[in-house]
């Protein structure tokens, strides 16, 4: 290239350049108001996409409309849009589009925003609340029993219909940490639980930031694609859903071994924080084959089987031994079959009206079939983190019970890996995803 | 991915061979792997989004077919009412054919007699082919003890005799 040429280029270059800021505010001025523009329709109540909840965001619901399907719609893909252009306009260059200040106070403003709001999209807070009520105000074992065992306490009304005769399928842990929010009645065990999300988010997103770091990528972009992702603000944290536990709890374990001087006391303490994720929600426990064949040593082994008795103990004290039989609770909810899953897609792609009991066990054999992939490319020196996240997303890409809070639990490995690819195919599934919800938007039915 | 080729912890799997020898690092190797993975990748996530995007035109279908059930109850009894419900399991789940209930006077949905009316056929300007139908009391579900006052070739063996 001539010295001429490379003196025009400049100029044109630093003039793109300037737009980037520009481009950066207007994309997180359309997160903020898409958002505010849901809760604000959502704080008016009930509706298809509002589930039947106390009254905890009325002061806000003199602005909007009730929250209907084109409305939440466009402003989802109004997220989608403007966060994909965030991360396109502040990738690679950190602190430059956009300061760190003000890219934590964006997500800061999305997450309070979502948190000051009604529940959105999901009854499942309303079962974490039911079960805590159950074990604490009626003395029933919440992995005996449905929340239909107390159809007459206050938080049943609320409980989905689909839910009212399932035991829990949640870990001890997570079950004894809801506990303490049963006596403080619906409205503020709800409020606990809100809480309880907006600082696991918080806690999963400081160690997000601290991991990234430690690989020398951007810590301030790592998490600006997780903090300011539409499905973990609207549907992760919009439901308060124990997940983003789960997720501090994997982030804790990963920062663990990346962050800091390798020691066994950090390896064991990151094969015991798995187990106590696996504690809140056993998919996280998927985590543990990668980490032991990554670090090679006994550490994490004899972390996780310290923490597995004592968490076994514990549970079994508690619930007996319904509360620590995860393989039941895990074979169960295998069983269940959603509109959303790509295993129906993929169904109906066939000519078939669902997925069949045999479509089950290949999915299951794929499933296997990946984890030995992984595990050999882990054992044969690929980062043990990138590992684990291809393993999350496999598994709820072959689920047949896919939710939109499932394909968010790879997102912070993707983000702390070098593996460019994983990031790629999560938001991918993400977008794919939203793309299938779209049906109302299109054609919509009153 | 790493560039050096470090094998781990030098000794205790030297008795493996070279190439089940665990590795700190990932070679840096001719990258075929990683192209296989890439490519299996790539043909993964094609066929996802042609089952994502055919499923959303099957559900656009679908909506497509209630709006004109919809249609088809409000012009049959010249009610515009909107809390309307459709059954699309009775008469078997894919066959297309709808049960759609609704209020025959204004009140809140389900609290006042309502007309449920057997719709199937192809959509033409907008609206399907009534077949059949019969009313339910107030405050019920639909089933076929309460059904009464049934017409219609569709609702023959649908209500109580």
């Amino acid at each position: 290239m001539s010295v001429a040429a490379q003196s025009e280029r400049g100029p044109v270059r630093s003039r793109s350049e300037s737009w980037r800021p520009a481009l950066a505010t207007l994309f997180g001025l359309l997160l903020i108001a898409a958002t505010a523009e849901i809760v604000l329709d959502g704080a008016l109540g009930h509706s298809a996409l509002i589930p039947k909840s106390p009254n905890i965001a009325g002061w806000m619901a003199g602005i909007g409309e009730r929250l209907g399907y084109g409305v939440f719609l466009i402003a989802l893909l109004v997220m989608t849009g403007a966060y994909a252009g965030l991360l396109a306009v502040t990738r690679g260059r950190p602190g430059e589009a956009i300061s760190n200040r003000w890219l934590l106070i964006l997500i800061g403003a999305l997450q309070l925003i979502v948190f000051a709001g009604p529940i959105l999209l999901s009854t499942d807070v309303f079962s974490y609340i039911a079960y805590a009520r159950m074990g604490v105000e009626h003395g029933l074992n919440p992995y005996l029993h449905g929340p239909v065992a107390i159809e007459h306490d206050p938080v049943y009304v609320y409980v989905g219909h689909d839910w009212r005769h399932v035991a829990t399928a949640y870990g001890p842990l997570y079950t004894l940490l809801s506990y303490p929010l049963a006596p403080l009645g619906v409205v503020g065990a709800l409020w606990g639980m809100k809480i309880e999300a907006l600082l696991a988010s918080a806690g999963t997103l400081a160690l997000t930031w601290r991991c990234a770091r430690a690989r020398d990528l951007d810590p301030a972009w790592a998490i600006l694609a997780v903090g300011a992702n539409p499905l973990y603000v609207i549907y992760g944290l919009g439901g308060a859903h124990n997940d983003l536990i789960m997720m501090l709890l994997m982030m804790s374990a990963v920062s663990l071994t990346l962050v800091g001087h390798p020691s066994s006391r950090r390896e064991a303490a990151a094969g015991a924080t798995i187990v106590a994720g696996a504690l809140v929600k056993a998919t996280v426990a998927v985590l543990l084959p990668f980490m032991i064949l990554s670090r090679r040593t006994l550490a994490p082994i004899l972390g996780a089987l310290a923490a597995l008795v004592l968490g076994g103990l514990v549970g079994y004290a508690a619930f007996g031994v319904h509360g620590i039989d995860v393989v039941a609770a895990l074979n169960r909810d295998a069983a269940f079959v959603s509109s959303d899953s790509f295993a129906t897609e993929i169904a109906h792609l066939l000519g078939k009206p669902g997925v069949f009991p045999i479509d089950h066990d290949l999915l299951k054999a794929a499933l296997v079939l990946i984890g030995l992939h992984l595990l050999w490319r882990t054992w044969r020196g690929y980062d043990w983190v990138a590992a684990s996240g291809w393993a999350l997303l496999a598994i709820s890409v072959t689920s047949t019970w896919l939710l939109a809070w499932y394909i968010l639990w790879p997102l912070p490995l993707a983000v702390v890996t070098r593996d460019r690819r994983l990031l790629g195919a999560t938001l991918g599934v993400q977008a794919l995803f939203i793309i299938h919800q779209l049906a109302p938007l299109i054609a919509p039915v009153q | 991915m790493s560039q050096a080729s470090t094998p781990a912890q030098r000794g205790r799997w030297d008795r493996l061979p070279a190439w089940l020898r665990p590795r700190e690092r990932e070679l840096p190797g001719s990258g075929r792997t990683r192209l296989i993975e890439t490519t299996l990748l790539v043909l993964a996530g094609l066929i996802l989004a042609v089952a994502t995007v055919n499923d959303l035109a099957r559900a656009v279908g679908v909506n497509q077919r209630l709006i004109a059930d919809e249609r088809t109850w409000r012009g049959y009894t010249a009610h515009d009412y909107h809390n309307l419900s459709i059954d699309q399991e009775l008469l078997g789940a894919g066959t297309q054919h709808e049960v759609v209930c609704g209020n025959t006077r204004p009140a809140p949905p389900k609290d006042t007699t309502q007309l449920c009316l057997l719709i199937w056929g192809p959509v033409h300007n907008g609206r399907r082919t009534v077949h059949g139908g019969w009313y339910l009391p107030a405050k019920v579900e639909d089933v076929r003890a309460d059904r009464y006052g049934c017409f219609g070739a569709g609702a023959q063996g649908i209500c109580p005799p």
